[in-house]
């Protein structure tokens, strides 16, 4: 049990895929535009990458080695699909909003990350863990960064007025330029927060707190 | 010899089963698949070519068979107090991305053209899209289906300049629409009188 909560809790703040990992950039960059776009990939991202690691780990001591990236492919790829059917049938608008970006989940990194770093390698337990524990961290990252474009962007959060009629909405928030100052704004203040947290244990500050191998386990190789 | 074998059969078994289990997966979703699409696509494209209906097309549709092409095909009856002011049915042309959809409104009337919308499309985003644009559209109102063509195939629509092969593609999906009205006009006025 403390095992399964360590690899749960651990895409939530300590590998925030986004945020710390820095994988899966490109929807997260895309699709944020509102609160609402951001939640709806992340979900989808969840159920993909919480079946996929379940299934990859169910089959990971009958997978060759040699081939086990086209499995693993295969795998995520048949699960977007019964994504997009899902999504088409039981929630369109957010099809249409999404568009092109829900068939991209395939080649979505952290999916294939998960499968090859953990899934591939560990028991099942363990691997729905970090599966639903990354998608969760995914998707609290999307939802935060998709709030915080919304709210200048448009004065409103979840399509709720949250600024008042006098504000000016900052269009710029919600335009392509705004994703990438919104992110680089996120990861200055994550970066902030660690050096500040590492001060306070008395440890030196991290030189370059969310990148490197060995902030990661991803990474370790575990048996 | 036997890890070749054996990577060919975990592959294959592997894509056999995701294969199996989505074609199943698409059967099941594909009734309420096309129940969204009717709300959220063709419904709202209804709206467009004729603003003022008052009845509900979407619940009152009724399914032909075309008989060019021995496919199913939806008709939606417009009425405005009870009067059926237009049947709408949606062609589909080669644009420059993917086919275009164009929902059309035949009057029973006089077999002019009510209005049109765009359904689906996938041109590209400010030369192409421009086609669902009202000013593109209302050149289709009030207008004979042999009229309906690009002025450079001897109709009266004016494309737009910098998307051609877009507007072309509206009017091959309007003359599409008009064959299907054309085969089933009788059918069709027999089933919403």
């Amino acid at each position: 049990m403390a095992g399964m909560w360590k690899e749960f809790s651990k895409g939530l703040w300590a590998e925030l895929p986004p945020f710390r990992l820095l994988l899966g950039l490109c929807p997260t960059l895309a699709v944020t535009t509102t609160a609402e776009n951001g939640f709806g990939m992340g979900m989808a991202v969840v159920f993909v990458i919480t079946l996929s690691s379940f299934i990859v780990s169910l089959i990971r001591k009958i997978i060759p080695k040699k081939v086990r990236i086209a499995c693993y492919i295969t795998v995520a790829a048949s699960l977007v699909v019964a994504v997009e059917l899902l999504m088409q049938a039981y929630a369109y608008p957010l099809y249409q909003q999404l568009g092109i970006f829900v068939p991209l989940i395939v080649v979505n990194c952290l999916i294939l990350g998960r499968a090859e770093a953990f899934a591939g390698k560990n028991p099942v337990h363990l691997a729905v863990a970090d599966g639903l524990g990354m998608g969760l961290g995914f998707t609290l990252s999307l939802t935060f960064l998709g709030a915080v474009r919304e709210l200048f962007g448009t004065g409103s959060v979840f399509g709720m007025e949250i600024m008042g009629a006098s504000f000016e909405p900052v269009k710029f928030m919600v335009a392509a330029p705004g994703a990438f100052v919104a992110l680089g704004l996120i990861l200055a203040g994550m970066n902030y927060l660690s050096i500040v947290q590492a001060k306070r244990r008395g440890e030196p500050a991290p030189e370059n707190p969310s990148t490197g191998c060995h902030a990661c386990r991803a990474c370790a190789g575990r048996k | 010899m036997r890890e070749i074998l054996k990577m060919i059969v975990v592959l294959t078994c592997i894509s056999g089963i995701s294969g199996f289990a989505l074609s199943s997966l698409k059967q099941m979703t594909a009734p309420t698949i096309e129940l969204q699409l009717l709300t959220f696509v063709q419904g709202p494209s209804l709206k467009q070519v004729l603003p003022d209906y008052t009845n509900d097309p979407v619940q009152e549709r009724k399914k032909f068979t075309n008989p060019l092409t021995d496919k199913p095909v939806n008709v939606f009856p417009l009425k405005v107090d009870g009067e059926l002011k237009a049947v709408a049915i949606e062609g589909f042309g080669g644009g420059y991305g993917d086919n275009i959809g164009v929902m059309v409104g035949f009057d029973p009337a006089d077999n002019k053209l009510v209005g049109i919308g765009i359904t689906t499309m996938k041109e590209t985003p400010g030369l192409g899209t421009r086609i669902a644009e009202p000013d593109f559209r209302a050149q289709f109102s009030g207008i004979s289906e042999n009229e309906a063509k690009l002025k450079s195939q001897g109709g009266v629509i004016d494309a737009l300049s910098g998307a051609t092969i877009s507007s072309g593609g509206t009017v091959a999906a309007v003359q599409d629409a008009g064959k299907i009205y054309g085969a089933l006009k009788e059918e069709i006025l027999q089933a919403f009188k």
